[in-house]
C-alpha cells in the first residue's frame, strides 16, 4: 500500500480463566486503510479490539499508535488518545437525553466556572446531528424515544465527531437496516480519506469483501495471515476462517413440488392475533415437516410473533392453537405441548447468563426427570446433549457467560433437543454466529424437518430465509403483506418489494 | 515453545484454582474466625460450655435462615423476619395457654400469612421486595409494639419445660435435613437458582416465576413461624422487641456464609450452616473480648460490607467474542 504504519500491536494476549481468547497477536494497521479483522465467533476478534479501546484490560502485549505506546484504562481514555469504538450490542445509556449520552464521559469540554453549560452542550450535539444528516433526531430529547438503530447512529456520531485515528466497528452492521448501513459506511469511507484507519469486524463476508483494503483473520485467539482484498474471494475468506475447505452450498438445495405434495398435518396456527403496537389481526399456520419463514424489517412486530406463538405475549389477543385444538396462553402449556423457543435476545431470555451449561440445559427438561434427581442424571444429560451439538467447551460446569455467541446459540438449541421439541420457533437463529456455526444450524433445522418436525424462522437475513424456507411470510407493520414460496428463481428484490 | 507452553499451563491452573478458593473461602473464614477468638480470648471459647452456649443461641438463626437462604438464592431479600418473628411468637404464647400443638400451628399459619401478603405486593404489584418487607417490618413492629402495650405476652409454663438441648438442637436438625433434601434432589433447587440468575430466561425456560416466589415466601414465613416457637421455648414471653435486628442477623450470617448478595448459581446449602456457624462465633467471641454494643455493631457492619465485596459478581458479564 505504501502507506504510513498507524498503529502496531505487538504480540497482544489475553485469557479469561481456562480459556486462552487471544494467543500473542501482532498486526498492523496503516493510515487511510479499512482493515477488515474476521473469523469465527470465538476467534479472539472483539476482544483484541476490546483490549485496544480500554473496554477490557490488555492481558500482555503493548499497541503502538505513532509511535507512542497506549494502554488506555476506559473508552473515554482511549478517545483522549484518537482510539473510538462503534459496539455491537446497546452501547446508549437509557434515561439521558442524546446529547448527553454523546458526550458521556466528556462533558468537561462544556464546563465553565464550574458549571455545566447544558445549552452549550445540546447546540453541539445539534450541530453534529444535522452534519451527518440525521436532523430529525433531537440532540435533547431522552435517547429512549428512539429505536434501536437511531440509538446506534447516535453511537456512530459520538464515536467519529472528533476525528479519531482509529475506529472501530465491531458488528455493528447486523443491527442496522440497508439505510443505516449505509450510512455508517459513508462514515467509515470519510474516516479512511482522512488517513485514518477503520478496524471493521463483521461476518458479513460480501460486506468485507466490499468495504475493506486489507483483510486480517484470526482463528481460536491465533493470527492466521492478513490479505489484500484484491488476492482474494468469499470462499478463499470463508477457507482461511475455518481452516478447511467450505461448501458453497449450506443451504437447502431440494425445491419440493408443493402443488403435488400434500401439506402436513397442522402443528400450531395463530388466528387473528393481535397484540398492541406489535401486531394486528394476524393469523399464520405452521405445518408438521416445513420450514416456515417470516420476515420483514425489524420493526415489522415479527419477533413479537415467535412470542406469541410460545404463550409469552403480553395484552394478546385472538387465539393460538395446536393442531388439535389446544388453545397455549401461556409458555408452560407451549412447553409441555412441545414447542420451543429461541429468542432473539439470547443473552436475556434465552439464557442464563450467569449459570452453568448443564443447568442450561436441563431445565425444561427437569420435569420429565422424576422427583428426585441426581446430579449424575443431570450431568449425563447435559453432556449427552451439549455433545450433539458439538458445544465447544471446557464442560458442562462451564459458565454459559464464557462461551461466544455461537456457542451460547448451540446450548439454547441443545436444550430444545434434549426437551424434545416437535414444533420449534426460532427468532434470528443464525444472528452474530460464525459460518461453520451457521452450517451446522441449518444442517439441524433441515434434520429437523425431514423428522417430520414444525420449524418457524424468524429473521432479518433474506438469503437465510430464501435459502431454508418452504414458505416465507413477509410482515409489514405487524400485519402479514405477502406470502412466497420456495422457488428456484425467488430472490432478495421479491422479499424486499413486500417489505416496504 | 516449551516455556510457553508451560507458562500457559501454569496460567491455567491460576484461573481453576481461583474459583476453587472462593468456593472455600466461607470454610476459611470460619476457621480463622475461631482460631482468632480461641487466640484473643486464651481458648475460653473453645470450652465445652461456651460451645453450648454458642450453639444454644443459634437455634433459631439457623431455622430462620433456611427460610431466608431459599427467598435470597431467587435474588430476592426479607426484612421483615424478625418482626414476623415477634408476631408469629405471640401468637404461640397466646395459643399455648389452649394446646401446645395448636400453638405451633399457630405460629406457622401467621409467618406463612405475613410471607403471603410479602409475596402479594412483591409479585402481584410487582414491587422490589426489599421495599415490600422494609414497609412490612415497621408494620410489623407497631403490631407487636401494640399487643405487648399493657404487658409482655406470657407463655404457659409448659411450654417453658420443653426448654432441652436435645429437643431443640433435633428439631433444627431435621430442619435443616428436610431443606438440604428438597434443594438438593428435587427441581426446585435449581429453579431458585434460574430465578435468581435472571428472572426472565428462567420464565422462557418454562419455570413459573411467579407461582415459585409466592410459594417460597409463604414456606420461609412458616418457617420463621416454627422458628417463633423455639423461641418461645426459650425465652417463655414476648416483649415489644422481641426478633428485634433479627433480620440483620440474618442478612451478615448469609453473606458470611458466602451467599451471593444476588442470589442466582452460586448459592449453595453450606452457606446457612456455615455462615450461622461463622456469626454465632463471632458475637460471641466480641462479647467474650469484652467490646461494649456499638464496637460490636460497627465490627459486625465492617465484616458485612468486606464480604459482599468479596462474594459480588463484579466480572459476570465478561463476555468473550
Amino acid at each position: 500500500m505504501g502507506n504510513k504504519l498507524l498503529l502496531h500491536a505487538e504480540k497482544i494476549d489475553k485469557r479469561f480463566g481456562p480459556t486462552h481468547a487471544v494467543k500473542e497477536v501482532s498486526l498492523d494497521f496503516y493510515e487511510g486503510e479499512i482493515h477488515a479483522l474476521i473469523g469465527e465467533n470465538g476467534s479472539g476478534k472483539s476482544t483484541f479490539t476490546n483490549m485496544l479501546t480500554g473496554i477490557l484490560p490488555i492481558g500482555s502485549g503493548t499497541f503502538t499508535l505513532s509511535g507512542e505506546q497506549v494502554a488506555p484504562k476506559n473508552q473515554v481514555d482511549a478517545n483522549h488518545h484518537g482510539i473510538a469504538i462503534v459496539v455491537q450490542e446497546t452501547g446508549t445509556l437509557s434515561g439521558l437525553t442524546v446529547a448527553e449520552n454523546m458526550f458521556l464521559g466528556d462533558e468537561d469540554q462544556f464546563i465553565k466556572n464550574g458549571l455545566k453549560d447544558t445549552r452549550a452542550m445540546n447546540k453541539k450535539a445539534q450541530e453534529l446531528l444535522d452534519a451527518y444528516g440525521l436532523s430529525y433526531i433531537k440532540a435533547t430529547s431522552a435517547v429512549d424515544m428512539y429505536n434501536f438503530e437511531d440509538r446506534k447512529l447516535v453511537e456512530i456520531v459520538r464515536s467519529t465527531y472528533f476525528d479519531p485515528k482509529i475506529l472501530v466497528v465491531d458488528e455493528t452492521t447486523t443491527a442496522l437496516s440497508q439505510s443505516g448501513r449505509d450510512k455508517l459506511f459513508e462514515v467509515m469511507r470519510d474516516v479512511r480519506a482522512k488517513g485514518h484507519c477503520v478496524i471493521f469486524i463483521s461476518h458479513d463476508m460480501a460486506e468485507v469483501m466490499d468495504m475493506s483494503d486489507r483483510i486480517s483473520i484470526l482463528r481460536d485467539g491465533d493470527f492466521i495471515t492478513t490479505v489484500d482484498v484484491s488476492e482474494v474471494d468469499e470462499d478463499k475468506l470463508k477457507t482461511l476462517m475455518v481452516g478447511r475447505e467450505m461448501g458453497d452450498h449450506y443451504y437447502r438445495t431440494d425445491y419440493p413440488d408443493y402443488a403435488n405434495e400434500p401439506a402436513g398435518d397442522v402443528a400450531v396456527c395463530m388466528e387473528n392475533v393481535s397484540v398492541p403496537g406489535e401486531l394486528d389481526e394476524v393469523s399464520l399456520t405452521l405445518h408438521r415437516g416445513e420450514i416456515l419463514g417470516i420476515g420483514g424489517l425489524s420493526e415489522c412486530g415479527m419477533h413479537e410473533v415467535g412470542k406469541a406463538i410460545f404463550g409469552a405475549s403480553y395484552d394478546r389477543t385472538g387465539t393460538v392453537k395446536l393442531g388439535d385444538g389446544t388453545e397455549i396462553n401461556d409458555i408452560n402449556t407451549a412447553i409441555d405441548h412441545s414447542i420451543a423457543y429461541a429468542s432473539k435476545d439470547r443473552d436475556h431470555e434465552s439464557l442464563l447468563i450467569n449459570d452453568t451449561i448443564e443447568d442450561n440445559i436441563t431445565l425444561p427438561s427437569m420435569r420429565d426427570m422424576g422427583t428426585v434427581l441426581s446430579d449424575k442424571k443431570l450431568h449425563d444429560f447435559a453432556q449427552k446433549y451439549a455433545e450433539i451439538m458439538s458445544t465447544k467447551m471446557v464442560g458442562v460446569n462451564q459458565y454459559v457467560s464464557a462461551l461466544s455467541g455461537g456457542n451460547k446459540q448451540k446450548v439454547v438449541l441443545a436444550r430444545w433437543l434434549g426437551k424434545q421439541s416437535d414444533i420449534l420457533v426460532l427468532d434470528s437463529p443464525t444472528r452474530g454466529i460464525d459460518i461453520k456455526v451457521k452450517a451446522a444450524i441449518y444442517a439441524l433445522m433441515e434434520d429437523m424437518r425431514k423428522q417430520g418436525k414444525a420449524i418457524l424462522i424468524i429473521s432479518e437475513e433474506i438469503m437465510e430465509l430464501i435459502g431454508m424456507c418452504d414458505r416465507i411470510l413477509v410482515m409489514k407493520d405487524g400485519k402479514v403483506n405477502g406470502e412466497l414460496l420456495r422457488s428456484p428463481e425467488l430472490c432478495e428484490q421479491d422479499l424486499i418489494a413486500k417489505m416496504v | 515453545m516449551t516455556t510457553t507452553k508451560e507458562a500457559a499451563a501454569t496460567a491455567e491452573k491460576k484461573g481453576f484454582d481461583f474459583s476453587a478458593i472462593r468456593n472455600f473461602l466461607p470454610l476459611i473464614g470460619f476457621v480463622v474466625i475461631v482460631a482468632f477468638f480461641a487466640i484473643t480470648t486464651h481458648g475460653l471459647i473453645l470450652t465445652p460450655k461456651n460451645i453450648t452456649l454458642i450453639l444454644s443461641g443459634g437455634y433459631m438463626l439457623m431455622i430462620a435462615a433456611c427460610g431466608v437462604w431459599l427467598i435470597m438464592t431467587m435474588g430476592c431479600l426479607d426484612f421483615s423476619q424478625g418482626s414476623m418473628l415477634g408476631v408469629s411468637c405471640a401468637a404461640v404464647c397466646a395459643l399455648s395457654h389452649i394446646s401446645i400443638p395448636l400453638a405451633i400451628v399457630g405460629g406457622i399459619v401467621v409467618g406463612a400469612l405475613i410471607g403471603a401478603v410479602n409475596a402479594y405486593f412483591h409479585v402481584n404489584r410487582q414491587i422490589q421486595s426489599f421495599v415490600v418487607t422494609i414497609c412490612m417490618m415497621f408494620l410489623l413492629r407497631g403490631v407487636c409494639a401494640f399487643i405487648t402495650t399493657e404487658a409482655p405476652v406470657m407463655a404457659d409454663t409448659s411450654v417453658l419445660q420443653l426448654n432441652s438441648m436435645s429437643l431443640l438442637m433435633g428439631i433444627t436438625i431435621a430442619v435443616l435435613i428436610v431443606t438440604y433434601l428438597v434443594t438438593r434432589f428435587t427441581k426446585v433447587g435449581h429453579n431458585l437458582k434460574a430465578i435468581g440468575a435472571n428472572e426472565r430466561a428462567a420464565r422462557f425456560a418454562g419455570i413459573k416465576v411467579q407461582k415459585t416466589k409466592v410459594l417460597v415466601y409463604v414456606i420461609a414465613g412458616a418457617i420463621t413461624g416454627f422458628a417463633a416457637f423455639v423461641n418461645a421455648i426459650k425465652v417463655g414471653s414476648v416483649t415489644s422487641t422481641a426478633g428485634n435486628m433479627f433480620e440483620t442477623q440474618l442478612l451478615i450470617a448469609m453473606v458470611l456464609g458466602g451467599m451471593p448478595i444476588n442470589g442466582g448459581a452460586r448459592a449453595r446449602f453450606s452457606n446457612i450452616v456455615i455462615g450461622v456457624l461463622s456469626y454465632l462465633v463471632l458475637q460471641k467471641g466480641l462479647v467474650m473480648m469484652g467490646l461494649t454494643t456499638e464496637i460490636q455493631q460497627l465490627v459486625m457492619g465492617v465484616v458485612f460490607v468486606a464480604m459482599v465485596a468479596l462474594f459480588s459478581e463484579r466480572s459476570a458479564n465478561q463476555v468473550i467474542k
